[in-house]
């Protein structure tokens, strides 16, 4: 219905090494990262701040190659080869000097949609989340949460198999992000691509995924691997259950585990 | 209370903005008042300094000349400018795309700015003849610089979000220049446009002057004038020189306003004073 191939494709991180050289030093980021995200499925990253999440889908996006490791995508090695992914920062990154359906078409566009095709969607898919009425103003005058649904459904509507989501909630409000968190399942859920997430907030991860991966500090490694047990579609009331909590508490241990391990 | 303290609000900013247009205006007026009164009182020659009513006065006997001058100094200068537009952005592009080129000639463009333009005059007319040409070039030496040099600047700006944004969902090159970089630059081209605006008729003046042989726009006249020791017929063209070089700002103030849409207006500084 987004004019991508129907439930995405699998992508697999396979070993991904990465260090920075500072001055004479070599600072490990990322050691030995292995994860996986299915066809179809919701996954979380969720780790402390600082532990190379971004640099993790800098890798996957192909701006920057590891130093070990594969990038896999349906199978193949895709290391290092850049637009195979669609991607939602965690600033709106929407151009000031393109109007609302203008930032949505040219980004389409330039990732592989009809010229044509890309003005009816994003037309249609504006009218659709109630922002038709924004269509032709410019970025500014929006609101944070309104510039963040503009550049979910940027993401959503590009002609790409894997979603990565970099935080794309981290600068709002509470209410507001727990107002796009229902958004985002409701769009997601009728469309069920490959998402990679990745987030610092625990409750969003559980909310939102089928699997979590709890990153340690840095240099990172996958703790754990947990499996989120709730149905779909999710209810708007999952964080009251009591397995949402243990659950919660749980990634928490992990989380303040890997804390003192690294120290 | 409330409405008694609005409506102060609204004369007070009424005042501030009646003030920004009439102090500058009344400033003029004094200081041609004053002029006036001392050439009446010193009894000046006019061929020292001639009053403010003598300028006017020879400025109306001659304004049919004064006006095909005027014309073809305008057109001189518009064409000038907007060649020197052009040149300075393809300069800029051309540099900002290929990273040797910058390294290369970026002495050169500070170069180009250093050969005075009383230097280069003549010799542009032994090399061009005595057409338009010349002057052309020299007009868009002047211009391309200002142009350039800021449009480089604004290239290297463009947000760092942004074109992270890009190279996460595999734009090309291209497209990174078209749809960041180069907007990004507009408000740095404006900046450089203005400055070019404010020097492009006294350079037109100037390549005017030098370019004996043609006949035509102020900077002739002026020269004509000066060697004739009619000051007032000076006078009138500096207040021409004047009047144009403003409105060639004040285009180039509009057309910013007409192509860069997407940023909020600033407020106006009344609103500001006065809550």
């Amino acid at each position: 219905m987004s004019g991508s191939d129907s439930r995405g494709s699998t992508l697999e991180l396979e070993g991904i090494v990465k260090s920075y050289r500072r001055g004479k030093e070599r600072t490990l980021v990322l050691n030995d990262v292995s994860l996986t995200v299915r066809a179809g499925e919701f996954v979380s990253l969720i780790g402390p701040s600082g532990s190379g999440k971004s640099t993790l889908f800098r890798m996957i996006g192909g701006v920057e190659k590891p130093d070990q490791g594969r990038v896999l995508i349906d199978g193949e090695d895709r290391t290092g080869h850049k637009g195979l992914i669609s991607y939602m920062p965690q600033q709106a990154a929407l151009f000031p000097w393109l109007k609302v359906e203008d930032n949505i078409r040219f980004a389409l566009v330039s990732t592989g949609t009809p010229k044509r095709e890309a003005k009816e969607q994003a037309a249609q898919w504006l009218e659709r989340i109630q922002l038709g009425h924004v269509a032709k103003e410019y970025p500014h005058v929006l609101s944070g949460g309104m510039q963040q649904r503009i550049s979910f459904l940027r993401a959503l509507l590009m002609r790409r198999s894997v979603m990565c989501l970099d935080e794309p909630f981290a600068a709002l409000d509470a209410l507001t992000r727990a107002d796009m968190q229902r958004w985002l399942l409701e769009l997601w859920e009728a469309d069920r691509r490959s998402v990679l997430f990745v987030t610092h907030s625990i409750e969003e991860a559980l909310v939102l995924s089928d699997r979590i991966y709890v990153l340690s500090p840095a240099p990172a490694t996958v703790l754990r691997e947990l499996v989120v047990p709730f149905e779909r579609p999710r209810r708007a009331d999952v964080w009251t259950s009591s397995a949402f909590v243990e659950l919660k508490q749980e990634v928490l241990r992990l989380l303040e585990a890997g804390k003192v391990g690294a120290n | 209370m409330l409405r008694w303290r609005g409506c102060c609000k609204s004369i007070r900013m009424g005042n501030k903005r009646l003030r920004a247009i009439a102090l500058p205006v009344g400033t003029i007026i004094f200081f041609l008042a004053v002029w006036q009164a001392a050439c009446m009182a010193f009894a000046i020659e006019e061929y020292t300094l001639p009053a403010p009513s003598d300028i006017a006065v020879k400025m109306y006997e001659d304004s049919a000349v004064l006006w095909t001058h005027v014309q073809a100094t305008f057109g001189l200068a518009l064409v000038g400018l907007a060649l020197g537009t052009a040149v300075g952005i393809a300069v800029a592009v051309l540099l900002h795309l290929v990273p040797p080129f910058k390294t290369a000639l970026s002495p050169m463009l500070v170069l180009s700015q250093n050969v005075p333009l009383i230097a280069l005059g003549p010799l542009l007319i032994i090399w061009f003849g005595f057409g338009t040409t010349p002057k052309l070039i020299l007009l868009v030496l002047v211009c391309f610089f200002p142009v350039a040099l800021s449009i480089l600047v604004g290239l290297g700006q463009a947000e760092p979000h942004l074109r992270e944004y890009l190279g996460m969902i595999g734009a090309s090159r291209w497209e990174r220049f078209k749809r960041l970089e180069f907007p990004a630059s507009l408000t740095y081209l404006f900046s450089g446009l203005r400055i070019a605006a404010t020097y492009v008729v006294s350079s037109a003046i100037v390549a005017e002057w030098l370019g004996a042989g043609a006949n035509t726009g102020i900077g002739f006249y002026l020269k004509l004038k000066f060697s004739g020791f009619q000051q007032a017929a000076v006078f009138g063209s500096i207040v021409c020189i004047v009047v144009m070089s403003l409105l060639f700002f004040y285009m180039v103030v509009l057309a910013e306003r007409l192509v860069i849409r997407w940023r909020p207006r600033p407020e106006p500084e009344w609103k500001e004073a006065t809550s």
